[in-house]
Order: C-alpha cells, then sequence, then structure tokens
C-alpha cells in the first residue's frame, strides 16, 4: 500500500532535526511493504495524507508557519474527520490552540483545533524529560527546549512527566491528545528515541490507510539500545538536567 | 577602597589557584562580590577587542594576540578562555595595577555569546567582532535567533563592530545603527551554487521571514545571500579572501596579500580573515600580520596529531551539538582523497552540563564519509546506538561500520589493523579518552 505522509514547513519547523522523525517513519513503514511518499511545503494538498507533521522552529519561524497554515485549516479538520493523524511537536503544538500571546504581549490567533492557550516567556527552560505513560508503556524520553507555559489543556498526551516540565508547571500533564490529534512540546526526532511513541502512530496512520496493523511493528537496528541508554542515563544523571 | 580590595584579593586567589591548578574563574567570582561594580572601576587599554559568535572565538582571539605581540603591543587576553564575567573579571583585575590601571595597549577577549551582556554591562569594547552564529549547543543556547537576540543588549552604541558580512543573521547586527566594519570571502571555486548540508537556515530572511536567495554558498548558510522581499543583503565586504584555493592551501587577502594555510579548512579561512580585520582596523601593517598567519598552526590543540599502531592520526576537535563544526571536519576528510579510516566518539555530550540530547547527530551530514577513501568509520562511546542509528539512515555503506561502545577498545581494534590514516572526530569532552591511548606527536 502506498502512503502518504506530509511534512509542513519542512524548513522553517525543523529547529532539532525534526524532519528524522518522518524519515523513521518511513522506515518502519517501508519494513513493513508499505510505499512512503513525503509531500513536504508550506501549504501542500492535504486531502491524501495519512499522516500531517509539523516539527519545531523559532519563535519567529512559528508565526510564519501559523500564517501560512492559517488557510489551511478546514484541510486539517477534513483530514481529521477522515481518520488521518495529525502530529505536531514543538512549538508546532502551539499552533494549534486559540492563541500565542509573545513577549511583546501580542496575541496572535491560534488554528483553533483545540481549546489551548499559549503565552510566551522571556525565559528559556530547556531540559531533558522523561514521560510517564499507563502501565505496559514504555516512558517517553526525549528533550525539551521552550518559552512557554500552555494552559487549558483537558486530555494531555502525558498525564505527568518524571523529569522535566509540562504544559505550564514542572512535572506536570504535556502535550495535547484528542482523537488522531496528537501534540507534544518534545522536540527533535522523539520517534527517533522512542520506538514505543512512533508505533502508537504508525497504528494510526495504517488504520488510517486501512492497511492491515501487525501485532509486532518493526524496530530499526540500535533503535531499542539507543533508547534504554538514553532512559538509564538520565534517571542516572539527569538530577541536575534542569 | 572596594576596588582596591578587590584587586588584592583576585590577585592572592590567582596565584594560589595557579599552584592548585584551578580553574581561573574563582577569583574573579570573589572580587565582584567584594565589588560588584569593579569592572566599572578600572581604566582599561586604548583598545578592548572583544570577539564572539558560535565558532572560531578561541582561534581567532590566539591569531589576533599573536598578530598584536609581533606587531609589537602589549596585549591582556583570556588565553584560557575563560569567557564569562567571572574570567573576564579575573584577566582584567589580575593585569592591573593596585590603582586600577589595567597594563597594556589591548585589552583582547573571548566573550561567551550568552552572557557578553553581563561582561559588557560596566565596559563595552571598542571594536567587536562577531564570526557567525549556527546551531550550536541548542539544549542551552535554544536556537540561533535567541543567541543574537541575547546579544543585542551587549553592544554599545559607541562600539564599532566587526561582522562576517557573509552570516545573514550576524549581518543584521548592522541593523542596531553603530560603526560598521565587514570581512567576507569572496567567489572562489569550492563555493557551490547548491545548498549543502541536513538544513538551510538561510533559507528565510532573518530580518522579515522572506525567502533568500543565493548567488554562492560557502558552507552551510554562509555565502553571498539577498532577501527577495526586504533588501537584507550580503554587504560588500571592507575585508575581503580575495581568492582562495584550499587544495593548495593558498589565499589571499584584500587583493595583495598571499598567506599559506597550515590548515585547509574553510573554517580556518575565516578565523584567518577576523583576525586579519580586527588588527588591520588597529593600525597593524599588512606584512606583520601577514607574516604571523602565514603557515600559523594553532596552539589552542583543535587539531591534534598523533600515532597509533601504523597510523598516522589526527584528532580533529568537534564540538557536540554543533552540526558545523562537525560538517567542517566531516568535509575536511571528505575533500583529502587519500585512504582513511574515522572514528567518531560521542560518550559525554558536554563537559560543563549534563543531557541526553542527541538530536543534533541528525543535522550533522555523515553523508560525506560515503567517499570511497573512507574505507572504516569507527562509532564508539556511550551514544554509540544513537549514533549507528543515524548512521544506518545515511547512505555510508554499513560494512564500513565497527561499533564499540567502550572507547579503549575502538582505540585497540585500531591499533591491531591497518596503516591507513586515521581520523579522529569528537568533542573537548571526548577527546582526552582517545588522546590518553595514542602517541602524541608533539608533547
Amino acid at each position: 500500500m502506498k502512503l502518504q505522509f506530509v511534512h509542513l514547513c519542512p524548513q522553517r519547523m525543523s529547529l532539532y532535526g525534526e524532519y528524522a522523525n518522518l524519515v523513521m517513519l518511513q522506515r518502519m513503514a517501508q519494513e513493513l511493504g508499505h510505499a512512503v511518499e513525503i509531500v513536504a511545503g508550506e501549504a501542500p494538498d492535504l486531502s491524501k495524507a495519512h499522516l500531517i507533521y509539523m516539527g519545531c522552529g523559532t519563535e519567529q519561524a512559528q508565526k510564519f508557519a501559523l500564517e501560512v497554515l492559517r488557510p489551511q485549516v478546514d484541510g486539517l479538520k477534513g483530514a481529521l474527520d477522515r481518520g488521518a493523524v495529525v502530529l505536531f511537536t514543538g512549538n508546532a503544538m502551539e499552533v494549534l490552540g486559540q492563541s500565542i500571546t509573545d513577549t511583546q504581549g501580542k496575541v496572535w490567533e491560534g488554528l483553533g483545533l483545540t481549546e489551548f492557550t499559549t503565552i510566551e516567556t522571556r525565559q528559556r527552560t530547556p531540559h531533558d524529560v522523561i514521560a510517564n505513560t499507563p502501565p505496559g508503556y514504555s516512558p517517553v524520553v526525549g528533550f525539551m527546549n521552550k518559552c512557554s507555559l500552555t494552559a487549558g489543556v483537558s486530555t494531555p498526551m502525558f498525564e505527568s512527566l518524571e523529569m522535566g516540565f509540562g504544559n505550564d508547571c514542572q512535572r506536570g500533564p504535556e502535550g495535547y491528545l484528542s482523537g488522531n490529534l496528537m501534540a507534544t512540546h518534545l522536540t527533535g526526532p522523539v520517534l527517533v528515541k522512542n520506538p514505543a511513541l512512533a508505533h502508537e502512530v504508525l497504528r494510526r496512520v495504517l488504520t488510517c490507510a486501512g492497511a492491515e496493523v501487525p501485532q509486532t511493528l518493526p524496530v530499526l537496528p540500535h533503535q531499542q539500545e539507543a533508547y534504554d541508554v538514553t532512559l538509564r542515563e538520565l534517571r542516572s544523571k539527569g538530577e541536575n538536567a534542569g | 577602597m572596594r576596588r582596591f580590595l578587590a584587586i588584592i584579593l583576585c590577585k592572592l586567589m590567582r596565584v594560589v589557584g595557579k599552584m592548585l591548578g584551578r580553574g581561573s574563574s574563582l577569583p574573579g567570582q570573589f572580587a565582584l562580590k567584594v565589588c560588584p561594580d569593579v569592572l566599572g572601576r578600572v581604566k582599561l587599554p586604548p583598545y578592548v577587542i572583544a570577539v564572539t559568535g558560535s565558532n572560531g572565538k578561541t582561534s581567532t582571539v590566539e591569531m589576533i594576540a599573536a598578530i598584536l605581540k609581533a606587531a609589537g603591543k602589549n596585549v591582556v587576553y583570556n588565553a584560557e578562555g575563560s569567557n564569562q564575567i567571572e574570567g573576564v573579571t579575573t584577566l582584567i583585575l589580575s593585569q592591573c595595577d593596585l590603582r586600577g590601571q589595567v597594563r597594556g595597549d589591548v585589552l583582547l577577549l573571548e566573550s561567551d555569546e550568552r552572557y557578553a551582556r553581563h561582561t559588557f554591562h560596566w565596559f563595552h569594547p571598542t571594536h567587536f567582532v562577531i564570526t557567525n552564529l549556527y546551531r550550536d549547543q541548542l539544549t542551552r543556547n535554544g536556537h540561533p535567533q535567541w543567541v543574537y537576540d541575547a546579544i543585542l543588549p551587549a553592544i554599545h552604541p559607541s562600539t564599532t563592530l566587526v561582522l562576517n558580512a557573509d552570516d545573514p543573521l550576524v549581518a543584521c547586527f548592522a541593523h542596531q545603527g553603530n560603526p560598521v566594519k565587514w570581512f567576507g570571502l569572496e567567489a572562489w571555486p569550492g563555493a557551490t551554487k547548491e545548498h549543502h548540508g541536513m538544513y538551510h537556515d538561510g533559507a528565510f530572511c532573518p530580518a522579515c521571514g522572506a525567502p533568500m536567495e543565493y548567488e554562492l554558498y560557502h558552507y552551510n548558510h554562509i555565502g553571498h545571500y539577498h532577501c527577495t522581499q526586504c533588501g537584507h543583503h550580503r554587504p560588500h565586504p571592507d575585508f575581503a579572501v580575495t581568492g582562495l584555493d584550499l587544495e593548495a592551501g593558498q589565499l589571499v587577502l584584500d587583493g595583495d596579500t598571499p598567506i599559506q594555510l597550515a590548515f585547509r579548512s574553510i573554517y580556518n579561512v575565516y578565523n584567518i580573515l577576523a583576525a586579519w580585520s580586527a588588527c588591520r582596523m588597529i593600525g597593524v601593517d599588512k606584512h606583520t600580520a601577514a607574516g604571523v598567519i602565514n603557515n600559523y598552526i594553532l596552539k589552542n590543540g583543535r587539531m591534534v596529531r598523533f600515532t597509533l599502531g601504523h597510523h598516522k592520526g589526527t584528532l580533529l576537535t568537534s564540538k557536540h551539538e554543533n552540526s558545523v563544526a562537525y560538517d567542517t571536519n566531516l568535509r575536511y576528510i571528505r575533500d583529502l582523497g587519500t585512504p582513511c579510516s574515522v572514528l567518531v566518539v560521542v560518550d559525554s555530550i558536554s563537559r560543563k552540563y549534563f543531557t541526553g540530547e542527541t538530536s543534533w547527530l541528525w543535522d550533522i551530514d555523515f553523508d560525506l564519509l560515503s567517499a570511497p577513501h573512507v574505507q572504516r568509520v569507527v562509532l564508539s562511546g556511550r551514544y554509540v546506538h544513537d549514533l549507528a542509528l543515524r548512521f544506518e539512515c545515511s547512505s555510508v555503506p554499513q560494512d564500513k561500520l565497527v561499533l564499540s561502545a567502550s572507547i579503549p577498545q575502538a582505540v585497540e581494534f585500531l591499533e591491531g589493523s591497518g596503516d591507513e590514516d586515521l581520523y579522529v572526530v569528537t568533542c573537548f569532552s571526548d577527546r582526552d579518552k582517545v588522546l590518553d591511548r595514542v602517541e602524541l606527536e608533539d608533547k
């Protein structure tokens, strides 16, 4: 089967190697025998996408991305309605909400796909992250490089963090998850680092495409070991990580 | 009185610290506690040159110091690279007399880009060299534009900026209205029409966000650019490399001064150019400056030659969390063309702080190592699996890869096999883990 991934604003919004998230999903899907087309652009056609992804950018780039996406809101809603996955990571998450208030006090109207609001801060709080997951699922590891507080999330992706700053408080709930609208402020190749999270996204993508969802999904060589080392290191040395 | 006490305390602690082999920050830290505004109470030399930027600070400062000394100037500078306010305070107070007069003709400072505003709160440079702004240590720096915003408050209106014309973000510092002198690299055979690298931070104008166009790229986002909308463009340089043949290791400065390169890297070209520009601005003649930088071999240990078994080895110090530094060294290896193996080590991501963040590996263009003359790529260190996963998604043939989490075992493996040249690419935080196990050429 042919899968289509749309990478929104790949140059403006791939500040921490986020492009690798799609590389990883592509490799996993290929292992299952699927062909993957990655369509990248600022205003691509969303009507055939099984996955729509946007990564993190500078605060300035995020505002450009927001304006570029504004005419595409109906396209995003339509994609969600037909079961496509919309995954936004890093500060791309913020554009999904009602508004972003920047450090000058200017209020940027968000895409309005969710109810939350974001306020940017002058302080940046970069730190390593361990996100708690339901029993039986591996904790999610990664990094967050944000300068904002997001309030009003009723359905977070992670109920709490073992390490790191959540949507608006230390170790608090993080991200947003409602249906196939998935968002987390974790930056970088979070799906590379977390095979279990990549599998969760892939399952939804395969379901959207009407493809069989195997019980066991592929893991790339070294992926599990890289995850294990990071989790071990964070737990043993990460107390001072911020 | 407080100034006097701070100076005495700093000098004493510096002497004791040196005897104990301690770093240079602590005396300044205590002096600042005794007299917080001590840096505003000392009399500085007529020239205060500061150098900041993501890459090239230490090398540029070292070359400026060497040129100025050759020109007969008495230079006070932080050779140890302690580039935050405490280290700078130690340097200044230990070099001034008890009345607070800094001895010397020139105060030369390497300045941490994020903390420059603290250092230059009490005094300001007469000349501020800004080399470049890249993705560098993003786990603490956020992103280059964030660093740009952090440097802005450090710029006093009367400071003359010495800016890299080829970096579109650095060029934005000119918008402050300061006096500016530009340095840049003119077209050369190695410049490309197409962008190379895993990401393109020059794709959009840092001033207005519109798409940018490049006439040519020197490397990454460094080149000749113009914005398609707001007019932001590469300024005409006041100081320029007007001819460059990297293969032959030759460059020409300002049209008439040939220089032989000891290290044939584009980085070295920019560091030389920045040092040349700063020194020419304060009156050093071309002959003296050229005499120093001709075949100049950096003493800061960024490049170390060694022997391991039958291998002739070179350590090319990169910086973890700095993909441009890696790309530059990988490009150097690719362009050599002679049979070699490469050892890449990622063990401790930083020597100053802990993080498990490895996103930056995905910004490095490891495809550069898919060149046929690269025979083996040995990956090692705690994060060997992150490296291996990154290489799994590169064009480097997998049968060329050798993995060893243990650095001693990786070194032992190389020692016992082959006689090709060996290049080690790693960071300050990890390089001694290799260098302690090889025979250094210059001990």
